[in-house]
């Protein structure tokens, strides 16, 4: 059980290219109108983790998410000692580990692949990180069993993996990792490979353990869903830069930019472009689809500070925050999803998609059918207000 | 339209899936649909019944007094039975051969069977990918060597004015002639033999290994594993089924030592330790006075020999692990 500190944590992956493709790649990265590549692209090379800098308290759980390619397994695998640090410094404890071999950082990891070792028996992978450190046979068999317990895999130990389904093999690969009593556990997308169902149980399954084994987690996922329900807080990271970190209600609430509002929530924010923040006589409003939206108190005063001036801005709306019947503006049903409790509907506003979610208790079906026109309205204090050009949350 | 005589209604035929017709129909179905592939692997098969399967009728004359010329199958045929086999086995030679041409090929199996292993799981352990394929693309050079500038070369390093005596002499040393020295020749064929093939047996090996999960080999870093200890328990284990089919085939094959390389390497001075039972048969066979015939027999005994060592070895092998040949 550990806290640890990661400083300004940088993963160059040099360039193997010849010095003419590689000036030609970078001049192409650089064009202008162009669309930069996912990752920035220097002279060292490809940068595939940037300016990373986070503190993680013991016991913590910490999620990464991420879409792919933004660098969060990287991230974690440089905390594993997998790939080595280009810069920064990474700390668990009050030790520095840069440069501290993988087996002696104290740590475990599972991995997405399950990576277990298949002429060996459950008993035998759990039990080989310990024979290696030349524990005696006892303890060895103790510390199996108590792993196997935990996780409910004791009837499988003299069982190979071939002859495991995959959420058997997820868990024998969690066991293969506590059963050390790692200081930190490292967890590399393990769900990814299960299908939906398991992936449901399985991730109660890990709820349930972290409160048994009690050690700080790193989990990685790009499931936001997953980012979500396990972790204390959450770091979003798009192309090797952290985004926001936060609380899963904090980056719900309060996203600081157009990504994070984009990335967490299913289904994803409504996105209002060509709106417009206009201030008039102190007072702050939005015009979006023809009306004006005056904001709240809270907001109006967060503007103030800031000194805001009015400006071409995208407003974000969550599907869940609408609500439908009343208010002034009106959309066709595309698209009427029943789950069961609730309805998504996809309607066309002026053009654009715009999802809403209603609770189905109580509701006529019918007239939030396909084809049907309905009004629906939002609360200004609900709103998220990004500058266009940055795309930064003004609020 | 052909009738069903006597049988069953073309109809019952059609609705029952067990019938002989319906089986028929589902085969010549399977036949057309992949006629490409069977189009690809005429070729091959052509070729090995050709040249494997249909001279084997030719092994008839280890049973006949055979004379080139002769036919092997008509009215002057002259049927011995099994006297040349008799014969064999009652030659002076015969315990002599056995002997040469076993320890000639357990020591070179024992010997060359797992340097390949270990060149393999070497190459595949270098922190260096780019030195690595360096040094595979040398040690598979020898392979390309004929076996006749193989012995030249021998005959260049080892020869009674070679290198190695002229080193020797100019040392003081006297000059050793390991041509003509019994001694000399099981370590010069083995060792030769496996610096020829030792590269280019560890390919497979190194292809096995390729497919090895790099995230089990992270796993063993992180479980506190080191380079050597992830080679045994990574590496080795999962190439294991690789090495029992290859063990199953060099054991069918380990009495079949060619004879080129060895009547190359036979003088007068070594051949107590250099006869060996196929180029005993080179002898017999086609030399001299021959006498296919007896050559024939000999020859279908080592075969035999080896069979019985493939069916032993495969069948051990599937009993004692899941890896076999069949």
């Amino acid at each position: 059980m550990a806290s640890l500190t990661l400083k300004d944590i940088k993963k160059v992956y040099p360039n193997t290219e010849s010095g003419p493709k590689k000036k030609k790649k970078k001049q192409q990265a650089e064009e202008p109108g162009k669309e930069k590549a996912n990752l920035q692209i220097t002279d060292e090379g490809v940068v595939a983790v940037q300016k990373f800098s986070l503190d993680i308290a013991d016991r913590e759980f910490i999620v990464l998410v991420g879409p792919s390619g933004c660098g969060k397994s990287t991230t974690l695998r440089m905390i594993a000692g997998l790939e080595e640090i280009s810069s920064g410094e990474l700390y668990i404890g009050d030790r520095l580990v840069n440069d501290v071999a993988p087996k002696d950082r104290d740590i475990a990891m599972v991995f997405q692949s399950y990576a277990l070792y298949p002429h060996m028996t459950v008993y035998e992978n759990m039990a080989f990180s310990l024979k290696l450190k030349k524990m005696k046979k006892e303890e060895i068999d103790q510390k199996v069993r108590e792993a196997a317990e935990i996780l409910d895999i004791t009837q499988y130990l003299d069982r190979k993996p071939k002859a495991l389904s995959g959420g058997q093999r997820q868990r024998v690969a969690i066991g293969r990792a506590i059963v050390r009593q790692p200081q930190v556990l490292l967890m590399d997308e393990p769900l990814s490979n299960l299908d939906a169902k398991l992936r449901n149980q399985m991730r109660a399954e890990i709820i349930k353990l972290r409160q048994k084994i009690n050690t700080t987690f790193i989990y990685v996922t790009h499931d936001q869903t997953e980012a979500m329900t396990l972790g204390d807080r959450i770091v979003i990271m798009k192309d090797g830069f952290i985004q926001q970190i936060g609380t899963p209600q904090e980056v719900f609430n309060h996203p600081v930019n157009l990504f994070v509002a984009g990335f967490i929530g299913t289904p994803q924010m409504n996105f209002f472009e060509g709106s417009r923040l206009v201030e008039e006589n102190g007072q702050y409003a939005v015009e979006v689809m023809g009306k004006k939206v005056v904001l709240s108190e809270g907001q109006q005063k967060a503007l103030k500070a800031k000194g805001q001036k009015s400006c071409p801005v995208v407003l974000g709306i969550r599907p869940v925050h609408m609500t439908l019947d009343e208010g002034g503006f009106t959309g066709k049903i595309e698209v009427s999803e029943m789950m069961g409790s609730e309805l998504h509907l996809h309607m066309n506003v002026d053009g654009a998609d715009v999802v809403a979610i209603i609770p189905t208790v109580g509701i006529d079906l019918e007239a939030h059918s396909i084809g049907k026109t309905v009004r629906f309205s939002f609360k200004p204090e609900l709103m998220h207000i990004f500058d266009v050009n940055t795309g930064k949350n003004l609020l | 339209m052909r009738k069903v005589k006597d049988g069953p209604s073309a109809e019952a035929l059609a609705l029952d899936p067990t019938s002989r017709g319906a089986k028929s129909r589902r085969m010549w179905r399977r036949l057309r649909d992949n006629h490409p592939f069977l189009i690809m692997i005429f070729p091959a098969v052509l070729v090995v019944f050709l040249f494997n399967y249909l001279p084997i009728y030719g092994v008839l004359i280890a049973f006949q007094d055979f004379m080139p010329g002769d036919q092997i199958i008509g009215p002057y045929t002259h049927w011995i039975g099994f006297e040349h086999f008799k014969r064999f086995f009652t030659d002076v030679q015969f315990w002599p051969l056995m002997k040469n041409t076993f320890l000639l090929c357990i020591i070179g199996f024992v010997i060359g069977f797992p340097l390949p292993i270990i060149i393999a799981l070497m190459l595949n352990a270098m922190k260096s990918k780019k030195a690595g394929k360096v040094l595979q693309t040398i040690f598979n050079g020898p392979h390309f060597i004929s076996l006749v500038v193989l012995v030249g070369m021998l005959t260049l390093f080892f020869g009674r004015y070679g290198l190695v005596n002229n080193i020797a002499a100019s040392l003081g040393g006297e000059r050793y002639s390991y041509f003509l020295e019994s001694k000399a020749f099981r370590p010069m064929y083995i060792l030769s033999s496996n610096w020829q093939d030792f590269g280019w047996s560890a390919i497979i090996y190194i292809a096995a290994l390729s497919n090895v999960d790099p995230g089990q080999h992270e796993a063993a870093i992180l479980d506190g594993a080191s380079r050597f200890q992830r080679v045994i328990h990574v590496d080795l284990p999962a190439i294991m089924p690789m090495i029992s089919v290859m063990l199953i085939m060099s054991i069918g094959g380990l009495m079949g030592v060619g004879y080129e390389k060895v009547l190359l390497m036979m003088t007068d001075g070594n051949l107590e330790v250099s006869e060996i039972i196929a180029t005993y048969v080179y002898k017999q066979g086609l030399t001299g006075v021959p006498n296919q015939g007896y050559a024939t027999a000999i020859g279908l005994f080592n075969s035999i020999i080896n069979v019985v060592l493939l069916i032993i070895a495969n069948t051990t092998s599937k009993k004692f692990s899941e890896n076999s040949l069949w």
